[in-house]
């Protein structure tokens, strides 16, 4: 299977500090692959790399198994950047005809493509218009179809849900999914867990520049998971207090007052568990044994400081790089 | 080169567009029209003007005084000097049926004193009155002492300086006025076009930068191929509107007899107006150094841009640049008084001060064809060097945010970037 995206052992730093860290990770064609980690991990600094936006300090990139980044690539790679942006004063279809030629499409080809997509998302009316006199949500509209309107084979995308509105949330998704489903391929960054867990079919976590895991949802879920249970209480909690606080039966505990999530013990049993509970007068609503959540994952293995953000306060004033 | 075309016919369709464009492309007209207009108006304010001559004079000069005024532009009709008829002609005056009345006496031959009254006093009717009244008295004083009149006549042939300049081997029929004036404007042009386009350039810049596109664009195209991508736009931009400005003028020079026809004036007079003969080396020289200058100015602002964050910060940074320009500017009278002086050619080889030196000495006549060459190489070489300091800042600067750089930083941009 091709790899459209392979990064390798890729550093990057910054004035005084390493923003990316000995990075690899490869994609594979036709899958969703989600970036993940707290802000200031360095997602927006490898994605920017790819882009060829940065170039690395040391290590490689290749993108469609040639050697160069997203510049050589351009035509094929549809990039929506972190932070948003189009030119205020112009219109709405010279902006996005604009954007395509400087991705190397032909100027026919682009107005075409435009005008198209403009009838899909609504936006016809608005072709004529200066991107200012624009909405928020139908700027954010705009700059989506400028990301995917040369049809790339790979789009990446920097935390996309950030500053959507519901609608727009679901426009992206479905388009999102309607790219995997056409053998596209899409690589995306985020710090919500929710929208990785509902979306990736591979995964790679990092922090402070390192990578802590990769692979598809259900090994990150199997080599990290342990056992876990999820219990809920109906009223009385009897004594789940002590029972959770044994250490031979539970690791570790996430509680949520009338909610748990515990991971049990190594050669601990779960029927033990829900015997002690009941046998202790406490009415349980829900005793479940599932396979962690990916934000519990997330949130163990950055640890409860890294997931707010690890902040270096010269570098991030100077350069808001490091997301 | 698709891409850095597409960035070109962005700028340039995008400030064409601005309302701003085309109030600078339309000034420019109006105001030949205006200096067209002026010219002629003047001489239309000089027609004929009609006159009494109030003559108590004992050797009857009022006479042989209308007689020479009317042979100017002057119908002057003699009157006796009666009591009363100064009231009457003031009178005349203020019902606009004379335009005014000289008062002559024997103090005329005597002490060279006379009195004109008049609802309104021009310059051009003063001296012209002042002038025929010279020659009159003069004649009329030396016929007193016995001299010929003929040779009276014969010694008052006026003496009129021929102009011609000698610029570079070849005699031209420029006057003196005329090629000062071609300098002094083209010095002009050459700095209010560099410094609008080259802060056009800036907030460009800065305007990606801003809005974050810069972003999307550097993934597709090398930061330097953007930079030029965007002089290359401004640059012809500007040379879109010198074309609107000589194109106009050259229309309202061709209209030059119709408009004078309109305003009423004789169009002979159009016909004869005065006009500065640009010869094309002179053009050329012009083109070279504002394309020249524009390149390294806008370079240098185009940094300034990326490495400021808004527009604030911009217009401080812009300052040190801005100065720089500032420098020929005021040099300009220095420059067109004495353009052979020692400061003169140094400016004219500074690269910094050149684009707009060197026109203007070329312009003067008082440049060599060998010193034209090395001003042009010192400036090219220049624009080399600081284009490539300039896009290092702008490839670092336009992806930074938070505060500005201070100098110590700025050097790091440019050895690491």
């Amino acid at each position: 299977m091709s790899e459209p995206v392979v990064v390798d052992r890729v550093t990057k730093r910054f004035a005084g500090h390493t923003a990316v860290d000995a990075l690899s990770l490869s994609v594979s064609s036709g899958i969703i692959y989600g970036l993940l980690g707290p802000n200031g991990a360095g997602k927006t600094t490898t994605l920017r790399m790819i882009m060829d936006i940065y170039e690395p300090d040391s290590g490689t990139i290749r993108l469609f198994d040639q050697v160069g980044g997203g510049r050589t690539h351009s035509a094929r790679i549809g990039y929506l950047p972190e932070e948003r942006g189009l030119y205020p004063k112009m219109r709405v279809l010279d902006v996005l005809i604009f954007l395509a030629e400087a991705k190397g499409v032909s100027r026919r080809d682009a107005r075409a493509k435009a005008l198209e997509w403009l009838e899909k998302l609504g936006l016809s009316d608005w072709r004529m218009r200066k991107v200012s006199d624009l909405s928020k949500g139908m700027q954010q509209k705009a700059q989506f179809i400028s990301t995917v309107l040369h049809d790339p084979e790979l789009v990446i995308l920097d935390e996309p849900f950030s500053g959507l509105d519901p609608v727009n949330s679901q426009v992206l998704r479905d388009t999102v999914l309607e790219y995997r489903r056409r053998g596209k391929t899409v690589l995306f960054s985020t710090h919500i867990m929710e929208h990785a867990e509902k979306l990736c079919d591979r995964l790679c976590i990092i922090a402070r520049g390192k990578k802590l895991i990769d692979g598809t949802l259900a090994e990150v879920k199997r080599t990290h998971g342990g056992k876990h249970v999820i219990v809920a209480f109906d009223g009385s909690q009897g004594d789940a207090r002590r029972i959770f606080a044994d250490p031979r039966l539970v690791a570790r505990i996430q509680d949520f007052g009338q909610e748990a999530e515990l991971e049990l013990a190594n050669g601990a049993d779960a029927q033990e568990i829900l015997r002690a509970l009941v046998n202790s007068g406490a009415r349980l609503s829900r005793f479940e044994l599932a396979s962690p959540s990916l934000h519990k994952i997330f949130v163990d293995l950055v640890g409860p400081e890294a997931a707010t953000a690890a902040v270096i306060p010269e570098a991030a004033e100077r350069m808001r790089a490091g997301a | 080169m698709h891409k850095v075309w597409a960035v070109v016919r962005r700028e340039f369709v995008e400030r064409v567009r601005t309302k701003w464009f085309w109030f600078s492309a339309i000034i420019g007209p109006v105001l030949s029209i205006g200096v067209i207009v002026f010219q002629i108006m003047q001489t239309v304010g000089g027609g004929v003007r009609h006159i009494a001559i109030v003559d108590s004079s004992t050797s009857g000069l009022g006479a042989p005084v209308a007689e020479a005024l009317s042979a100017t532009r002057f119908v002057a009709t003699p009157v006796a000097a009666h009591p009363g008829v100064v009231d009457s002609l003031t009178r005349l005056v203020s019902d606009k049926q004379l335009d005014g009345f000289l008062i002559i006496d024997n103090d005329l031959t005597e002490t060279g004193r006379a009195e004109y009254r008049a609802s309104s006093l021009g310059l051009q009717t003063i001296e012209d009155l002042q002038r025929t009244l010279n020659r009159v008295v003069v004649k009329a004083r030396l016929e007193g002492k016995g001299v010929n009149p003929a040779v009276v006549d014969w010694a008052q042939i006026r003496i009129q300086l021929d102009q011609k300049k000698i610029a570079r081997g070849q005699t031209t029929a420029e006057s003196a006025g005329q090629s000062f004036a071609v300098a002094w404007v083209m010095a002009i042009l050459l700095f209010m076009a560099i410094l609008i386009y080259g802060v056009n350039v800036m907030t460009s810049v800065l305007e990606e930068k801003t809005t974050r596109i810069v972003e999307v664009l550097v993934s597709s195209l090398r930061p330097f191929q953007l930079m030029m991508g965007k002089l290359m736009g401004a640059g012809s931009v500007s040379f879109f509107q010198f074309l609107i400005w000589a194109a106009s003028f050259q229309l309202v020079i061709r209209l030059r007899i119709q408009i004078a026809k309109a305003l009423g004036a004789d169009p002979s007079i159009a016909r004869n107006l005065q006009l500065p003969h640009i010869p094309t080396p002179t053009l050329l020289v012009f083109l070279a150094f504002f394309l020249g200058g524009f390149l390294l100015y806008s370079a240098m602002f185009a940094a300034v841009g990326a490495m400021s964050s808004n527009e604030q910060e911009a217009r401080q940074a812009q300052l040190p640049v801005t100065y720089l320009l500032m420098i020929s500017y005021i040099s300009i009278i220095g420059l067109t008084n004495n353009p052979s002086s020692a400061f003169a050619r140094t400016l004219s080889l500074v690269p910094f001060t050149s684009p707009i030196a060197t026109p203007v000495r070329w312009t003067a006549g008082s440049m060599a064809i060998g010193e034209l060459i090395t001003s042009l190489a010192i400036l090219a070489v220049a624009i080399v060097a600081v284009t490539w300091v300039a896009s290092r800042i702008y490839r670092v600067g336009i992806l930074m945010t938070g505060k500005r750089p201070n100098l110590k930083e700025l050097m790091r941009w440019v050895r690491t970037a």
